[in-house]
């Protein structure tokens, strides 16, 4: 039967005393793993160790970059003006995860340390080239985002570490995201592919001529050729993709074909054929392969269309869900 | 009688309050003094015998009052209605659903932990998962004591002559159509409380929907069991959700009556989520391979239809969903010529019971996106074509359905209009229309001896009027459609009604809230009991106000006299006068109304309903060719429904109907794997959220149907009857693919529309 | 090994004995006899057992009960004012037919009631968005998204 102790620490510290003194124990946030994978019998830890009430776990910083703290919730993500200003694949991540209910309690950080391939924030994080902020009894330490998943539900923290939070660098003005998540219905779902995409543009010709190509609605084609046109280059690209390994990855080979290139829709198919391939989809009663592989491709470029859109008008953006 | 007061009138629903209030009991929230909690062990596998099945650990842990397995059902008792299926199985399992063993504890907690302390060891056995195999020659027999795996359940439609009718066609398409397991994802899952008195009648608190076929099903089972003769009490709970999930009875209730009698403690038992996805039964799936025919001026000639269903390891009312099947087939537009079989088989898979529509949204699914495909080979435009065939008040079809009231005309007009049919219809660009129709039972369906209910009414001297009716209340709304039939007939304000229909020591015998038939049939049977008490009180009154009664109405509890409405007399008064006299009397009433439908003689034929419901959907849709992901942009639901007694609540079972039917069509799907439930949870089982809502019109046709009360039929089916096929049609305007087996995924479109390209390329030579 | 916390419920401040491992639900429902709260899946799916805590919906299901300790949290059967009178989401809900058999009905209601205190006037995306993690099987949602309407926008609740 299901029985455990329930312990409520008010710093790290004791968080971490906490773990390294009692015998299996596992840390909890917003519950909405754990909870259930008690529920399912997956795990049955004699205590839980809530980091629900640790002082000042919850905040949300801004001045060198952005910190979040290990307690901040989904809900806090969307509520906040800035991330969806400098982070917006961030806030379509963290919008989209389960319910309202759930992301009321859920933490970024409890959802990256689950680490399930489909973890809608993973990519965001990965695109941002966050840091991973974790403390245990040796002390404190920071890993980078990419290194902390290790593979299937496996991260980078040994037994008694917790993550404090991440610390995403400052991105500036010519600076967009975007973060897709495919889903069958409209809520409540787990993403049958993720795609997150960061961009840093410059534009040699007009940027009213860049500006004009999102305003009509239009193919993509025709997007693509006045984008060309005014010779909008991308500077630096981060391309992340969910649910199409393991653990989330980035998409090195097609982020390296598009750095320093003007956009063209030749190379838009390029870039986007390079990531169907660097993605290793499976089969499974969420999704069959061959499609995941298909959706790696529209959905690539769709997210850095929208990241450039982003760039160009911010405070006018089509609809991610607006079909092209 | 004059104007309407009630009937016809957005009148909030009786239940309401007390729902908003979280005060209702629902199975889930009843207790019982003494109760124990049961737990059911199910099957590790799809077929095999098991070998060992050892309870000895379970019954030792403390808080255990009862183990049983098969040997503990007494005479072999099997229910269903092929007597096919035994509460417990032993020595061999068919399904993963099989009941092996069941326990009763103090604590729901305890009952799970006794579960797993039951050691089983079983020998596995080749498992057959596919009907189309499981009807070969020599394929493993899922029940050895039968021949073959197909049912002795000869399903068979003849009318007219078929084959003559094909040759002298202008215009043929034939196509195979599949459609999938879906379930009811009711949130309120099934339970029950099994009880005994101690003269051992037993009373069950339950949420079925068959109060009354059930308490026959639970007196077999007591006859089986050794108490023959007892009563039987069904107390229903407040009901979270039916949708003919709760039209059979479950292992689960006799396991419960079992348990009860073995212990001499109440026992309850309520299915957790997972359990209500894998151990209730699903909706029928189907393979279709349908013929259809025209002739030059696309008059419709023949239909042909062939199915073949998967049954399962044990039979339900999913073996019967082709009589349900055979309305569309024989008398959906104007065909005169029907041919129509289909069989049943069985497999190692779960088996399949009523879902809302029984049988009719698979039949319709082939039939709609069949007669698309007919339009364009006979160049015409699918609304032309339905149009030129539509069902008109007065028909007699081949299959013996006397048409009285008939809207699907309008329904029709209704659709071309709101979806702007003529402007939207083959614009491409990504965006179509398409449209289906559907007939369904709306005066009752005469599926078994009796279609009836009855209703008894009594009224005190405040003139506070009881109704006690058979009809089931399940959320759909029937306790509030009687009550306003009831105030208006009796002239008194609806909250002066109080309906009471969950405990058939009281309610009179109705045979289930299904075929759509609660507001014709108790509504009718309602109306008559009304009208007798009515009669009743104009005589007294009558006579007090020295007034033919003829002359007399009734309104706001008040008679009076039509010519001078000075002249009045309170329905209290009334009543107290009547009763508070040497040689009183208080007014009562019944009436049981079965209504003058017909069973099925041996061919199949007869007037099933004594009216039918009719209505169109219409739908415009887009779809994104990069991705495969459909988006409605407009729903249109016109249905006929000759009255609308509450237009509220109609609305609310076209949208709740609409959106079930959507769910079919585009997305849910229970996935088995070798006879094994894989997304038997919310998250992976795409039931549609708030979100997935498409902007949707409920067009209410009203064709005041002469048999039914106040002019109206049924509409708890209806709604998602042609969703289906209406999306599939619009899917191929917009894009030219068509997607033949439900449900229409991003996938399924995707990849349809690669072979397509691929197609066109190489027919152009590119 | 069993615990008293104190927290406050509906207003009222309540001092329950409970086990660390069981569910602010099962405490609800088994403990205290507030039966409105429904469990439709006990996995966070479905939202029929939502409840209200610190202004925030949450699933109830879901949340372990020494968590509630010192915080405020409103039930179903917290909305009703004292005279009896119905809270003006719960009459929407009747004037409008979003019930029918009515299982959803109070997780949804809480869903549309901590939306319209933390946004007066919420758009009709806003609130699907609120009430999304809220299933329904019977009404098809559109009468419930009306009836919210009708209270959104109509001042504080």
């Amino acid at each position: 039967m299901t029985r455990f102790e329930y312990h409520k620490p008010h710093t790290i510290k004791e968080a971490i005393g906490l773990m390294g003194s009692l015998e299996d124990a596992k840390f909890i946030s917003g519950g909405t793993d754990v909870m259930v994978l008690i529920r399912q019998k997956k795990i049955a830890p004699a205590h839980l160790i809530s980091l629900r009430n640790i002082n000042d776990f919850s905040s949300i910083d801004i001045g060198d970059g952005l910190q979040i703290g290990g307690g901040v919730t989904h809900s806090d993500i969307v509520a906040n003006e800035f991330i969806q200003k400098r982070y917006s694949a961030l806030t379509d991540a963290a919008g989209k995860v389960g319910s309202r209910q759930i992301r009321n309690v859920a933490t970024v950080s409890g959802n990256i340390c689950n680490a399930a391939p489909s973890a809608d924030t993973a990519c965001p994080l990965l695109v941002f080239d966050a840091d991973v902020k974790i403390a245990g009894p040796k002390g404190e330490r920071r890993v980078p985002i990419d290194d902390f998943f290790l593979g299937a539900s496996r991260v980078d923290l040994v037994p008694g570490e917790l993550v404090t939070g991440f610390h995403l660098p400052p991105f500036g003005q010519n600076t967009g995201s975007a973060y897709i998540k495919h889903t069958r219905r409209q809520a409540m779902d787990l993403p049958m592919v993720g795609i997150a995409v960061r961009v840093t543009i410059r534009i040699g010709g007009s940027e009213i001529g860049c500006k004009d190509a999102f305003c009509a609605i239009d193919s993509i084609s025709n997007i693509l050729r006045r984008l060309e046109d005014e010779e909008l280059r991308c500077e630096d690209v981060r391309i992340a993709m969910g649910v199409v390994a393991p653990r989330p990855v980035r998409a090195r080979k097609a982020e390296a074909a598009l750095r320093g290139k003007v956009i063209s829709e030749a190379l838009f198919e390029e870039v986007a054929e390079i990531a169907a391939a660097e993605a290793q989809p499976r089969n499974s009663i969420r999704g069959e392969a061959w499609y995941r592989r298909e959706m790696v491709k529209v959905l690539t470029k769709r997210a850095i269309l929208i990241s450039v859109d982003r760039v160009l008008r911010p405070d006018d953006m089509i609809h991610p869900d607006r079909l092209w | 009688m004059s104007d309407l007061t009630t009937v016809g009138k957005k009148i909030t629903k009786r239940d309401a309050p007390l729902k908003v209030t979280g005060g209702a009991t629902y199975i889930q929230d009843l207790k019982i003094p003494g109760m124990l909690y049961g737990g059911i062990l199910y099957s590790k596998h799809a077929h095999a015998k098991i070998l060992k099945l050892d309870t000895t650990r379970a019954e030792r842990l403390p808080g255990v009052m009862a183990v049983i397995t098969a040997a503990g059902v007494p005479n072999n008792f099997r229910f269903g209605i092929m007597k096919d299926n035994p509460p417990l199985k032993g020595g061999r399992v068919r399904s993963t659903r099989d009941e092996i063993a069941a326990v009763a504890a103090v604590s729901a907690e305890i009952a799970a932990a006794a579960l797993e302390l039951i050691e089983v060891e079983y020998e596995e056995l080749p498992g057959i998962f596919d009907p189309l195999e499981a009807m070969k020659e020599g394929a493993p027999l899922v029940h050895e004591e039968m021949k073959s795996n197909i049912l002795k359940m000869p399903w068979k439609l003849v009318c007219g002559d078929v084959e003559a009718a094909k040759n002298g066609s202008a215009y043929v398409v034939s196509d195979t159509f599949r459609t999938q397991w879906v379930t009811h994802c009711c949130l309120g899952t099934s339970g029950c409380i099994a009880v005994f008195d101690t003269g051992n009648n037993l009373t069950m608190y339950s949420n079925t929907q068959i109060p009354s076929l059930a308490q026959n099903d639970y007196f077999e089972a007591l006859s089986a069991f050794g108490l023959k003769g007892r009563r039987v009490r069904i107390v229903q709970c407040v009901i979270g959700g039916g949708f003919g999930s709760k039209l059979d009875t479950y292992a689960y209730e006799y396991i419960a009556i079992l348990l009860a009698m073995k212990t001499s403690r109440p026992v309850k038992f309520i299915f957790s989520r997972e359990e209500e996805f894998f151990a209730t039964s699903p909706r029928q799936c189907s393979i279709t391979k349908i013929s259809q025919g025209c002739d030059k001026e696309g008059r419709l000639t023949f239909r042909e239809m062939e199915m073949v269903l998967d049954n399962g390891a044990y039979t339900s009312w999913g073996a019967t969903t082709p009589s349900v099947m055979m309305m569309p087939i024989s008398s959906l537009y104007k065909v005169p010529n029907i041919k129509y079989v289909a069989q049943c088989v069985y497999t190692n898979n779960t088996y399949s019971q009523a879902m809302r529509g029984y049988g009719n949204p698979q039949a319709t699914f082939a039939i709609e996106s069949s007669l698309d495909q007919l339009a364009e080979k006979a160049g015409l435009d699918p609304y032309e074509l339905r149009f030129r065939n539509a069902n008109e008040p007065g028909e007699l079809t081949p299959q013996n359905f006397q048409v009285t009231s008939c809207g699907m005309k309008e329904c029709m007009a209704e659709v071309v209009k709101r979806l702007d049919w003529k402007g939207k219809k083959g614009n491409g660009n990504g965006r179509g229309v398409g449209m289906a129709s559907l007939i369904h039972v709306g005066g009752g369906a005469r599926v078994y001896k009796s279609d009836g209910c009855g209703t008894i009414i009594k009224m005190d001297d405040r003139g506070k009027v009881d109704v006690m009716t058979g009809a089931t209340e399940m959320g759909q709304g029937s306790e509030t459609v009687i009550a306003q039939i009831v105030a208006e007939v009796l002239g008194v304000n609806i909250d002066d009604i109080n309906v009471i229909n969950n405990d058939t020591d009281v309610c009179p015998w109705d045979v289930g809230a299904h075929a759509s038939r609660s507001t014709f049939v108790a509504g009718n049977s309602a109306m008559g009991a009304a009208k007798k008490i009515r009669e009743q009180m104009l005589a007294v009154a009558a006579q007090n106000m020295d007034e033919d009664p003829a002359a007399l109405d009734i309104k706001n509890g008040v008679v009076f006299s039509m010519q001078d409405k000075e002249k009045s007399m309170a329905l209290s008064k009334v009543l107290r006068k009547v009763h508070y006299t040497p040689g009183g009397k208080m007014f009562m009433a019944e009436h049981f109304y079965d209504p003058p439908n017909e069973n099925f003689n041996k061919e199949f034929k007869g007037n099933l309903s004594v009216s039918y419901a009719y209505g169109v959907h219409g739908v415009e849709v887009e779809v994104d060719r990069e991705t495969g992901q459909i988006k409605i942009l407009n729903y249109i639901a016109a249905h006929d429904v000759g009255k609308a007694i509450n237009p509220m609540l109609l609305e609310g079972q076209i949208y709740g109907g609409g959106l079930m039917g959507i769910g079919y069509a585009l997305g849910e799907t229970m996935i088995y794997e070798k006879g094994r439930l894989k997304n038997g949870n919310f998250l992976d089982y795409k039931m549609p959220t708030a979100k997935d809502v498409p902007p949707v019109q409920a067009v209410i046709v009203e064709t005041d149907e002469q048999a039914g009360p106040f002019g109206a039929k049924g509409i708890g089916e209806p709604g998602l009857v042609p969703t289906a096929p209406a999306i599939a049609n619009a899917i191929y305007d917009a894009v030219g693919v068509r997607i033949r087996d439900l449900p229409i995924t991003p996938e399924k479109v995707l990849r349809a529309l690669q072979e397509k390209a691929q197609a066109d390329t190489g027919r152009s030579g590119a | 090994m069993k615990r008293e916390i104190t927290f406050k419920l509906n207003n009222e401040e309540r001092k329950v004995e409970v086990d660390p491992a069981w569910t602010l639900l099962y405490v609800l429902r088994e403990v205290l006899e507030l039966t409105g709260t429904k469990e439709g899946c006990g996995y966070g799916e479905c939202g029929a057992c939502t409840v209200i805590i610190d202004g925030l919906s949450v699933n109830s299901c879901l949340y372990p009960i020494l968590e509630v300790e010192d915080r405020t949290v409103t039930t179903i059967e917290g909305l009703r004012a004292g005279s009896g009178e119905l809270h003006p989401l719960q009459q929407a809900f009747v004037n409008e037919g979003a019930v029918q058999c009515g299982f959803c009905t109070a997780g949804m209601i809480m869903s549309a009631k901590a939306l319209i205190d933390e946004n007066e006037k919420p758009t009709e995306d806003d609130i699907r968005d609120n009430i999304a993690g809220n299933l329904c099987r019977c009404t098809g949602y559109v009468q419930i998204i009306d009836a919210i309407k009708t209270v959104a926008g109509g001042g504080r609740t």
